[in-house]
């Protein structure tokens, strides 16, 4: 049996694939500060043998992530912060290490710990934020804060958040969906970061260029398919040719 | 099967909890007291299909790998304690808190909960208690033939008696403060109760301490922002309706090769 049959194989299946990562931005269409993902496809050639290299392989992966910054929207919670431009805030991931994310919509525990909207602590100048008991937090253009306690003429600054700069092409996506320096070391706090406090930053997915994406996989995913159907019609004519009647 | 397919059903469900937040929220636009939700999403974990780094000869590298997302998850509803626009009603037993701090109420079941409402009421044993009849704690007492009461800034409450010329305290409304206000359960009828992680009440004078000074003659709206509400239902539904469209086409795709091949 031809082996193109195999090939149109992978290039359904990588479709799938990629038509997941664009399903998972969608999905994520509205989670604040989520990165879209990229996918894209390459051939990864395996030829052997004479003859024709024809043999090519579909491969999809995903080379990074999108780093565009997406729209603010004003919430006017002490708590909630969107940084302008590049940037992420370093949080302490589950497992730990360090990790950063752009998705700042805080939260206190009873200890006065500050943990991002989905729990986790966020680091300061030492390690995580602890904030002792106040009337009113603030959080200053460059992550200081400020908080006001009984007496309004005592002002605190109990720490200032870690925000950081990293090289964009060292950075990657966790499992966990936190980004990470591919080379695990901890990136070095950066001051010229500002920061808006009172606003969220949406999510960056182009939910227009996703589902294009979408739609064009499914097409192409459909032409691989048509491949397949056409090499079953040669291979079931050779099998007639050879039929002895 | 097509991952897609469920990753979408992740991104609809969500969407789903969004839009309950948002009816919830719209529909106590008007409740005095009333503080907003707010549905905290993240991203699923992600499965690697294809580690990046990996080694792919001994001498290269595979420079991305491949990383398929499983799609979003509500992490849960944060309440947003900023405080409501005041609204002047004169009556006598209408308190706002202009800041921060609680109301105390005593729950049937003996426990203290808690409210930003401050809709009072007297009682026939002319106790003050809120609008489902829960008694305000500290508990105040007002003696009858009682013509005029009156609520200070601190919270001292007094009221002038017919026949006598000087108003006559009768009592202190204490409210209550917490680390975490976002961490309060809420519980109905505008009411939180205290959990590990809101933290313990602090009690304490209105208007001392980083406590809000209470209003007489006021309310405290809901702060729900009905144009920021109506905004995230359309964001909502289109996001709801691109998700449902992947799961169409990929139920598409299915049918595609089931048909073909």
């Amino acid at each position: 049996m031809d082996r193109a049959l195999y090939i149109s194989m992978t290039g359904a299946k990588h479709n799938m694939l990629a038509q997941t990562v664009h399903s998972n931005n969608l999905a994520n269409a509205n989670t604040t500060g989520f990165r879209a993902d990229f996918a894209q496809a390459r051939s990864m050639g395996v030829y052997y043998g004479d003859g024709h290299p024809t043999r090519a392989y579909a491969l999809t992966e995903n080379p990074a992530s999108d780093f565009s910054p997406g729209a603010s929207m004003q919430t006017g919670r002490d708590l909630d912060f969107a940084i302008e431009g590049e940037g992420f805030v370093a949080v302490q991931a589950a497992d730990g290490t360090e990790a950063y994310t752009r998705s700042a919509s805080l939260q206190l525990t009873s200890q006065g710990q500050l943990l991002t909207g989905n729990g986790l602590p966020v680091l300061g100048q030492g390690g995580p934020v602890f904030i002792p008991p106040s009337s009113k937090i603030d959080i200053g253009a460059d992550g200081s804060i400020t908080t006001k306690g009984a007496n309004p003429l005592e002002l605190a600054q109990p720490d200032r958040i870690k925000l950081v700069k990293p090289d964009l092409s060292q950075l990657e996506k966790g499992e966990d969906g936190l980004f990470r320096l591919r080379d695990g070391t901890q990136a070095p706090v950066d001051g010229t970061i500002r920061l808006q406090s009172g606003f969220l930053e949406s999510s960056n997915v182009n939910a227009i260029s996703e589902f294009t994406d979408v739609l064009s996989l499914s097409r192409q995913y459909e032409l691989s398919v048509k491949m397949m159907k056409t090499v079953q019609g040669n291979s079931e004519s050779s099998a007639r040719l050879l039929q002895s009647s | 099967m097509i991952p897609a397919l469920y990753v979408s059903k992740t991104g609809l469900s969500a969407q789903n909890t969004q839009l309950s937040t948002i009816s919830n929220n719209l529909a106590n636009a008007s409740t005095v007291g009333f503080k907003r939700d707010r549905a905290v999403f993240e991203d699923l974990f992600y499965q690697i299909q294809r580690q990046p780094g990996a080694q792919s000869t001994q001498d290269t590298k595979l420079q991305s790998g491949l990383q398929v997302g499983t799609g979003v998850r509500v992490v849960g509803t944060q309440k947003e304690f900023t405080s409501g626009t005041p609204q002047t009603t004169e009556r006598s037993l209408d308190v706002a808190i202009d800041g921060r701090g609680f109301f105390q109420m005593l729950a049937p079941d003996g426990e203290i909960t808690y409210t930003r409402n401050g809709v009072l009421h007297m009682s026939g044993d002319g106790e003050i208690v809120n609008g489902s009849g829960l008694l305000l704690q500290p508990a105040i007492t007002v003696p009858p033939n009682t013509l005029q009461l009156t609520i200070g800034d601190d919270g001292v409450v007094s009221a002038t008696i017919a026949g006598q010329v000087n108003p006559q305290q009768i009592g202190q409304i204490e409210t209550v403060d917490f680390i975490n206000p976002g961490g309060l359960q809420a519980v109905g009828s505008n009411l939180f109760r205290q959990t590990a992680s809101s933290g313990d009440p602090i009690a304490g004078t209105p208007g001392l301490d980083g406590l809000g000074a209470v209003k007489q003659g006021a309310l405290e709206n809901s702060n729900v922002d009905i144009v920021e509400e109506m905004v995230n239902m359309i964001t909502t539904q289109r996001v709801y309706e691109l998700n449902s469209k992947v799961i169409s086409t990929a139920d598409q795709m299915l049918q595609y090769i089931s048909q073909n091949l």
